[in-house]
């Protein structure tokens, strides 16, 4: 007995020692990039690398002044919460009907969502791309917030669905009974009862929106561009600009960094319940 | 029980989402897949030219180098990633004290974009000025090029995915143990099984199904791999890391070539899809045994 509750102490202890290191791991990379923002030219190239420097806030001011810069961060702001409100509304209705109803075409329509979900994104933005040029929706919040369903959408019904599931019964046949419509029914017993879950789904997209790149960089150039496409845009600099580089970088992060740590309950239950009851 | 008026309703209900699909996925579909029977590139010309496209790529060295690093990256991207993230989320169900900080620490990479994560591990791993060259010098060990040579730049995109991904593994997983009845756990507790035996006999066993759920996720999501690449070997050097995906912008955006670039999209979306369905159907298998 004695000898088991000392192994166990052992492996915990263990198991806190890998914790730590795997903490130091994940951090690392973000404290030091968060370091290079708030450094001169000078001491972000120095070796030894300087850990006591004097943080200077140049590269977050020159930010201002980079032309398309704040515009990126409001169009970001701007394309999320519109894209998000598509996806839910219209999530929640097809949500219902797949919950609720039996149909022809239902099957069907559950594997339409899903290979529509794992489409490689370049199969539909260059067909995107070519009919926005001749619609004129190219570089347009709305066009890129539609483009952005064909991921989005099924994410969105699928998720709903799992908590639509979780809505006894009885409640809806309660409902039912009283005479309450199919949308009544909808608003006053689905709704409310999944808002947690509902809540769940849109912060995840909201995250997944914000920080996609591939299609913001397809579909937009100057009006509509995001903040992702405005960080992206660093990227090719021969002259290393790190300073500013990391400092766009850490602008990009922190909203969604604020955001997760007072929405954390919602977002490990939608990531975990989407694949732990399907 | 559902009568033929909740059957209508049905169908109003799931219009819309059909009506926004149809627009952004189906109509690109069907488009790419008959772009990709003609030669067009933005200019006049546009001429029906069969499956050359097809042929032409499948005669070209250059495909099939792309195609077999998309799926070098997929599949140890993937393994380590499941590897790792449920060392991990054994390691944390472990934990009694700060369990839930740790979880929501190690949950940060997956907040950043992918863009960011590519900048990020190119001023970290600079060959010349990257701390962690300077790190590995000072512990001497030597200083790897990184994304510097055709030898180092898959493993290094590789890693990098690993590190902005794992926590996807680890949440869920973690989620999974700790959502575990504890009856059948005791019981092997109680015959005598160390807390290994009891991990690999008992507990991964019951979890099959929700490690089969992450093993299709990350599998199509490495499979369409562009920010980590693009920002930042681009697909070099020379064409070492370049993936499908990366190879289809190149095609449409730097050279103009659509239809080439269609007919890549096409080829692999075939292989996606069928990689998705063989998933589907396993798992439905899997539920019903």
């Amino acid at each position: 007995m004695v000898m088991h509750a000392r192994r166990d102490q052992m492996e915990r202890l263990l198991a806190y020692l890998i914790s730590l290191a795997a903490i130091l791991l994940t951090l690392f990379p973000i404290v030091w990039l968060l370091s290079v923002s708030l450094k001169t030219q000078r001491d972000a190239f120095a070796m030894p690398p300087k850990l006591i420097f004097e943080p200077i806030a140049d590269h977050f001011l020159g930010l201002l002044e980079r032309p398309g810069f704040v515009e990126a961060f409001l169009n970001s702001v701007y394309v999320t919460a519109l894209g998000v409100l598509i996806a839910i509304v219209i999530a929640v209705f097809a949500s219902y009907g797949i919950h609720r109803f039996r149909f022809r075409g239902k099957k069907l329509f559950g594997i339409w969502l899903l290979l529509a979900y794992m489409l490689p994104e370049f199969l539909f933005i260059i067909p995107m791309y070519v009919l926005y040029q001749r619609i004129g929706w190219y570089d347009s919040h709305i066009g890129l917030a539609l483009v952005y369903q064909v991921h989005a959408l099924p994410f969105a019904v699928w998720l709903i669905r799992s908590f639509f599931k979780e809505v006894p019964a009885e409640l809806d046949d309660a409902a039912r009974i009283d005479g309450s419509g199919h949308l009544k029914t909808l608003r006053y017993v689905y709704i409310p009862l999944a808002a947690p879950g509902i809540s769940a789904t849109a912060i995840l997209t909201a995250i997944w929106i914000w920080n996609e790149l591939t299609i913001a960089l397809s579909l937009t150039f100057g009006d509509a561009q995001t903040i992702t496409v405005a960080v992206a845009s660093f990227r090719g600099y021969t002259s290393i600009n790190w300073g500013q580089m990391a400092a766009a970088s850490i602008v990009a992060i922190v909203p969604m960094l604020v955001f997760s740590i007072f929405a954390q309950k919602y977002i490990v239950k939608g990531l975990t319940l989407g694949s732990l009851k399907g | 029980m559902p009568s033929a008026r909740s059957n209508r309703a049905a169908y109003f209900l799931i219009a819309p989402a059909i009506l926004i699909l149809a627009a952004t996925s189906l109509y690109p579909a069907i488009f790419s897949f008959a772009l990709s029977f003609f030669n067009w590139n933005w200019g006049l010309q546009f001429d029906f030219v069969g499956a050359r496209n097809y042929l032409d790529l499948f005669r070209s060295a250059e495909f099939w180098q792309v195609l077999y690093q998309t799926f070098v990256f997929a599949v140890v991207a993937t393994i380590l990633e499941l590897v790792l993230g449920i060392g991990l989320a054994v390691v944390v169900d472990r934990l009694r004290f700060g369990a839930s900080i740790i979880r929501t620490l190690l949950l940060t990479p997956l907040m950043v974009s992918g863009i960011i994560v590519a900048l990020m591990s190119k001023i970290v791993l600079d060959p010349m000025l990257g701390i962690v060259n300077y790190v590995l010098i000072s512990l001497g060990f030597p200083p790897s090029p990184f994304f510097g040579t055709t030898a180092t730049a898959m493993g290094t995109v590789i890693m990098v995915d690993a590190w902005w991904q794992t926590a996807f593994v680890f949440i869920i997983v973690l989620a999974g143990l700790q959502s575990l009845p504890q009856e059948p756990i005791e019981a092997a507790r109680v015959d005598g099984a160390g807390s290994l035996q009891t991990l690999f006999r008992v507990k991964l066993p019951m979890l099959r199904p929700v490690l089969f759920t992450i093993l299709i996720f990350r599998t199509i999501d490495t499979l369409k791999v562009f920010d980590i690449i693009f920002g930042t070997t681009g697909g070099g050097p020379q064409i070492a890391t370049e993936v499908m995906q990366t190879l289809a912008y190149r095609k449409a955006f730097s050279f103009l070539q659509m239809s080439e670039a269609m007919t890549v999209m096409v080829i692999f979306s075939v292989i996606v899809l069928a990689i998705s369905l063989v998933y589907m159907r396993l798992e439905e298998r899997m539920e019903r045994d």
